[in-house]
């Protein structure tokens, strides 16, 4: 009797080689491990060369929109092709003169990222949406001392609004074939 | 019979592994889920801090150019240092610019000297491979301080445009996750 009990005390788990195996695993987990996320946005160099002929205009006959977003420091200008973006709704400034700035910072002038009010850009990239819904394309026109950080949030608020989802659940796209331009210098 | 006792005593005071095994169990799950294969990476440092972005396009190998606040940087080797110019608007303020005897119009000479070295590197594989995965299609990976002027930003990317870099990939840090 005195014999079996001994038995059973003896049979404890034998934990040294799990404990071999974790120690290696711990250490070459920790320099795999990658703690920040990495993503990259798409842009393309404008292209250069003669210019294009121009396509058939759809039957539709809408103006080719050219969407351009120009980035100062006094705010943010939205511009299309020959004042194609002028639709009633959108308060456009009166047209032919030289206002300020679409949407302007919202405490005169962007000294900080947050101060570019992006919420009102999106806005109004959703109107222009719904009236050009095929149109996929913007050029960015940044002001040369324009932070690189406010250029990728206007990059981020242009090309989508998770805000908004389609039915199906993604994100509603706006335009996300980015095209950064020279710009003033 | 006492030394029999005492014998049973002491193998009874091994050493207890079990919370130290469970402790273990807890931090290889955790970095079993952080574990990852990106195939870029970056190198943290106070003079280069990225900007982060809703995008969720997952990087891809290319031609890795940094452009910290204080240098350009091209696959790992330094090639010009950024100097610093006073602010117009901001009094007090500085902003990073690049030299001017560096640049030809506003074409960076030596950063576009290194980066057509690059081009026809990659060049040179494509045709010796042959492989589509290998082909040069002109892709750049762009790491830039969020602080960095446009000008800056710009030049840079009109070097490498001449360089024949046209598909530009901004690196940012993927805001969620």
């Amino acid at each position: 009797m005195a014999r079996r009990r001994k038995g059973i005390e003896h049979e404890d788990l034998d934990l040294i080689p799990i404990m071999n195996m974790v120690s290696i695993l711990i250490p070459f987990l920790l320099l795999a491990a990658q703690f920040v996320h990495l993503a990259v946005i798409d842009s393309t160099l404008p292209a250069i060369g003669p210019p294009q002929e121009v396509e058939e205009q759809d039957e539709d006959d809408k103006p080719p929109l050219q969407l351009s977003v120009a980035i100062t420091r006094q705010g943010i200008t939205v511009a299309g092709a020959d004042a194609v973006l002028n639709p009633e709704g959108a308060e456009g400034a009166p047209e032919g003169e030289d206002e300020g700035p679409t949407i302007p910072c919202k405490d005169g002038s962007c000294a900080t990222v947050d101060q570019y009010d992006l919420d009102e850009l999106i806005r109004l990239l959703h109107m222009i949406k719904d009236e050009y819904p095929d149109d996929e394309n913007v050029i960015l026109v940044p002001d040369g001392k324009v932070s690189y950080e406010v250029i990728v949030r206007v990059m981020d608020a242009t090309r989508e609004d998770p805000a908004k989802p389609n039915p199906d659940g993604s994100a509603r796209l706006l335009f996300p074939f980015v095209v950064i331009a020279g710009g003033a210098m | 019979m006492a030394l029999k006792k005492k014998a049973r005593r002491t193998k009874d005071e091994g050493l207890n592994i079990t919370s130290m095994m469970d402790m273990f169990t807890i931090i290889l799950v955790f970095l079993l889920k952080s574990y990852s294969t990106q195939d870029i990476s970056i190198a943290a440092s106070s003079d280069l801090e990225i900007p982060s972005s809703t995008s969720n396009k997952e990087p891809e190998l290319a031609v890795n150019l940094v452009v910290t606040k204080s240098q350009v940087v091209v696959d790992g080797v330094p090639v010009l240092d950024l100097t610093q110019i006073p602010d117009d608007d901001n009094p007090g303020q500085e902003l990073a610019s690049i030299p001017e005897d560096e640049k030809k119009g506003q074409m960076i000479t030596r950063l576009y000297d290194r980066l057509l070295e690059k081009a026809e590197a990659a060049k040179a594989l494509g045709e010796a491979t042959g492989s589509a995965e290998h082909e040069f299609k002109g892709r750049i990976l762009l790491q830039c301080d969020k602080t960095l002027p446009f000008t800056v930003v710009r030049e840079v990317m009109y070097t490498a445009g001449q360089a024949q870099f046209g598909e530009f990939k901004f690196v940012v840090y993927k805001q969620d996750g």
